[in-house]
């Protein structure tokens, strides 16, 4: 028998010849906790979807040994019979169903004739609410009069009912409060404990050197290390993230910064289905003329929301006000944003972005159709011309105007919504993860265009979970962490450790010139 | 199998031009020339029919029924086809129709109301309540479906408290003269002759404004060839519709509705973002449309279309009847799904759905003209509903 549970060996996994990881090690032992870490995109999610067969055996290269013996798996469902059981960022509940009910999805206990075999499920649920020290929970009542953390744990009596051995947590913390974290880390000790194996991965890094006893770090799909956590410390988990030069990706202008245009005080935003929980809290930043602003941080710090909440796109409520040139304007909809000069390319493009049934010129043109028209009727010919123009100007690939705009690459139809989002003229443009799923060349010509946009006046946020990006592109920096603005950075000398340490650490940590 | 240049130049589809597993000539066919495939299999109903009747059916006389009796449901489709488009659907229109036609006799009957005002208080009701349907699907978020179905119910009980239940006659000749009449056949050949010639001057002037912009003009032989292609369709139309009476009113009214739809829904700014709408909301939204007022004015519009059908149905009866319109929305819905409207949103047009409601018609004519049964019309017009939104599905499904 082998001293690990789980080996994974030289795992390497391509996607249309872009290598998403290129061989990645990653050992755990039996009730030890492994610490994943890695930069948004390094490809933790990829090696755990490769681990839990969403990508089958076959798909990807290297070796997986599991016990020992070589894991050569085609299903979720056939890991989940060896053991090994992931828990995801977003909860896989079901909220109508009783606690009972959720832990026995697809698991259930029948009696004859298909019946469900109420009474020994509940009384084996609620051993393991016992066993995970909830014994408050009452088994029989719907997982939706439950609070986020007791939810996270339904999850987990869930893996631990399916005979898991290693438990995977894909950012569980993400939604919790700090108290029901206390209680997360708290039972995975008590799991470790009794000989269950987990992997901790989490932006927050505070957790993962709690928890952890093994750090493995990743970075660009590659292995950087794997240390004993004893041998390690945040400062050295963030630098051995990062740890990358910028390449000379970024065709940075001087361009001359102008008079604040936009203030935005004390914006806060309110998460959807659960208005008590606040996504953005009380952040007020400003913005000058000509200035390229990077809002950095990771994923659901809350920049998202802020951005669309400056565009008037946000669906929870928000308050807060937003001033241009000293005026406090509307922005509650897009539309009237729109008015005030503001613009914003959203992130996700298949959804907020494109109409998929229209060609490329109708989808430029859609918020100026109005400018075409002559007594009510659009002036195809002369929104033709117009649209041929912009295809020119941001070097779109296209056959023809006239094409599908779902026939285009994903860096093509980019631009197109980039172009889109131009034709308004606006003076401020926010552009959420502008260079998301998009080519290198792409990349640099979306660059190129900022900084054209900027020359001419036109200020711009970027919204953008690269670090190397966010540097090589901004004049300024913001840094987000779980709804609070925790840094605010001149982008002059500064470091991807700076910002990412701003991001992980909460206020009372921060660096002293972050104030 | 058929392989048609008529391929609308516009809208080259990608990924469309190979062929898919199963029937790859069907499919290929369907998918990239709908309405000529429908074209085709209106050929194959009315030769069918054609056949079986000995001739009969292709009498300018049953023509000119057969149009007749297609226009309630195509009034109702041509507007249909836009609360579909946006992804949303109206099951109010058949009772809507029903009770502002019964209103319409109401009027005309007890309170002998001049023509010109019947229609306007019926049309403005109808907007009305449109904008009702509209608001609560739109504003206050209650799925379309459970507001057509509110309605569905409500405005029926409405038009049966109205009317007493009974039938409600005789309406005036002025009125029955909107459902029975007929434009003088004069006045027909003059109005195929200014169409026709308006065909012309709008494919010059758009040949003149590219050439303006200094954009790629069409060669000339192809605008020459479809301005004569539309000149035979309006000169046969007109034609056999004149060797009996004339154009009848309804389908005059009909003609008009699809000319101003069709320019609304391609020309206009207002069409452009129904389809925008429909195709994907959220990004229509963030690029500063007001979605929701979209979808008011197209549920407004639905409404409108209701009070139109409503009057022309109660001239075409000469009666208000409280069971007018029953079923009629599901058959303006299965018209618009057979001419090729997407279940999902964002495609479809007026002619389509025209073609579908015409489909329809032609079965239930040839139908009845063979006295076939009324159980077996249901089950044809049932199963030609399923076969074309299947057909629809798979042609689809390859492209996505």
């Amino acid at each position: 028998m082998s001293e690990y549970l789980l080996e994974m060996r030289n795992i390497r996994k391509s996607f249309a010849g872009v290598k998403a990881l290129d061989g990645i090690d990653l050992r755990v032992r039996a009730g030890e906790c492994v610490g994943l870490c890695g930069e948004n995109g390094a490809g933790k999610s990829t090696l755990m979807k490769v681990l839990s067969a969403v990508y089958p055996h076959g798909t990807w290269e290297g070796e997986i040994l599991w016990q020992g013996q070589p894991l050569a798996a085609h299903t979720i469902r056939e890991t989940e019979d060896a053991g090994i059981v992931i828990i995801h960022q977003e909860l896989m509940l079901v909220p109508e169903l009783s606690v009972t009910e959720n832990i026995f999805l697809g698991n259930e206990i029948t009696l004859p004739g298909g019946r469900l075999n109420y009474a020994a499920m509940h009384q084996r649920a609620q051993a393991l609410m016992n066993e995970l020290e909830m014994p408050d929970v009452n088994v029989a009542l719907p997982v939706s009069v439950y609070g986020g953390g007791q939810q996270q744990l339904v999850e987990i009596a869930k893996a631990l009912n399916k005979k898991a051995k290693l438990l995977i947590l894909d950012e569980p913390s993400s939604s919790l409060t700090t108290a029901e974290i206390r209680v997360l880390l708290n039972i995975i000790k008590g799991l470790k404990a009794r000989g269950v194996a987990c992997v901790y991965i989490s932006h927050k890094l505070d957790e993962v050197a709690e928890i952890g006893d093994t750090i493995t770090v990743i970075r660009d799909g590659t292995h950087i290390g794997t240390q004993p956590m004893s041998s390690m410390s945040v400062d050295r988990i963030i630098s051995m993230m990062v740890g990358r030069d910028i390449a000379n990706l970024y065709p940075r202008e001087p361009h001359p910064i102008g008079e604040v245009v936009l203030e935005a005080q004390n914006i806060t935003c309110y998460d959807v289905s659960n208005p008590q929980r606040r996504k953005v809290k009380n952040v007020s930043f400003s913005l000058r003329k000509g200035e390229i602003l990077g809002i950095a941080g990771l994923v659901g710090a809350g920049r998202t929301e802020l951005v669309s909440a400056l565009f008037g796109a946000w669906r929870g409520k928000s308050a807060g006000t937003v001033s241009i040139n000293g005026k406090v304007v509307d922005v509650s909809t897009p539309q009237k944003a729109i008015r005030h000069g503001i613009c914003m390319v959203p992130e996700d493009r298949k959804h907020h972005g494109i109409v998929p049934e229209f060609s490329v010129g109708w989808n430029i043109s859609l918020p100026v159709l109005g400018q075409y028209t002559h007594l009510g009727r659009i002036d195809k010919s002369a929104e033709l011309k117009n649209v041929m123009h912009e295809i020119g100007r941001l070097r779109i690939k296209t056959a023809s105007p006239h094409l599908q705009i779902t026939g285009l690459s994903g860096g093509n139809q980019q631009k197109v919504v980039l172009a889109k989002m131009l034709q308004p003229k606006p003076d401020i443009l926010i552009l959420d993860e502008p260079t998301r799923g998009v080519d290198v060349g792409a990349k640099y010509e979306i660059y190129k265009l900022m900084f054209d946009l900027a020359r001419q006046g036109i200020s711009i946020i970027m919204v953008s979970s690269e670090l190397a990006e966010v540097l090589g592109v901004s004049d300024r920096v913001l840094v987000m962490g779980e709804g609070e603005l925790r840094g605010e950075f001149n982008n002059e000398g500064l470091t991807q450790e700076q910002v990412l340490a701003a991001a992980l650490k909460p206020l009372d940590q921060v660096l002293p010139e972050a104030a | 199998m058929i392989k048609t240049g008529a391929v609308a130049a516009t809208t080259s589809l990608p990924g469309q031009d190979k062929p898919a597993h199963g029937f790859p000539g069907v499919k290929q066919l369907f998918s990239q020339n709908k309405i000529l495939a429908l074209l085709i299999a209106i050929a194959l109903i009315w030769a069918f029919f054609a056949w079986k009747t000995e001739g009969g059916y292709l009498t300018p006389r049953n023509i000119s029924n057969l149009l007749r009796q297609m226009s309630i449901t195509g009034m109702l489709a041509s507007a249909m086809v836009f609360v579909i488009i946006s992804g949303e659907i109206d099951l109010s229109v058949g009772s809507l129709l029903g009770l502002l036609g019964g209103v319409a006799a109401v009027l005309d009957v007890h309170y002998h109301m001049p023509l010109a005002a019947n229609l306007a208080i019926v049309c403005g009701l109808g907007l009305l309540v449109g904008l009702f349907n509209g608001y609560w699907a739109a504003y206050l978020r209650v799925p379309s479906f459970i507001v057509g179905l509110a309605g569905m119910l409500a405005f029926r009980g409405v038009l049966l408290g109205v009317t007493g239940g009974s039938t409600i006659a005789p309406v005036s000749d002025q009125l029955v003269y909107l459902g029975q009449g007929y434009l003088p056949t004069l006045l027909g050949d003059l109005m195929g002759v200014i169409i026709f010639a308006i065909a012309g001057v709008v494919t010059w002037r758009s040949r003149l404004s590219n050439v303006r912009y200094g954009l790629p003009v069409a060669p000339l032989w192809r605008d020459i060839t479809r301005v004569v292609v539309a000149g035979l369709v309006i000169l046969g139309f007109v034609r056999v519709l004149n060797a009996y009476d004339g154009i009848p009113i309804p389908v005059l009214l009909l003609m008009v509705l699809l000319a101003l739809f069709t320019y609304m829904a391609t020309q206009t700014v207002f069409g452009r973002r129904i389809y925008a709408v429909g195709s994907n909301m959220e990004a229509t939204r963030l690029s500063g449309v007001n979605v929701r007022g979209v979808k008011l004015a197209i549920f407004a519009l639905m409404g409108l279309m209701c009070a139109f059908a409503g009057v022309v149905n109660t001239a075409r009866l000469a009666a208000g009847s409280p069971s007018a319109g029953s079923m009629g929305e599901l058959d303006a819905i299965a018209a618009c799904f057979i001419g090729g409207t997407s279940m999902r949103g964002g495609v479809g047009t007026v002619h389509g759905a025209l073609i579908g409601a015409l489909v329809m018609a032609s079965l239930d004519n040839g139908m009845s003209m063979l006295d076939v049964d009324s159980f077996w019309q249901m089950i044809v017009k049932g199963t030609i509903l399923l076969l074309a939104v299947w057909i629809d599905v798979v042609s689809r499904g390859s492209s996505r």
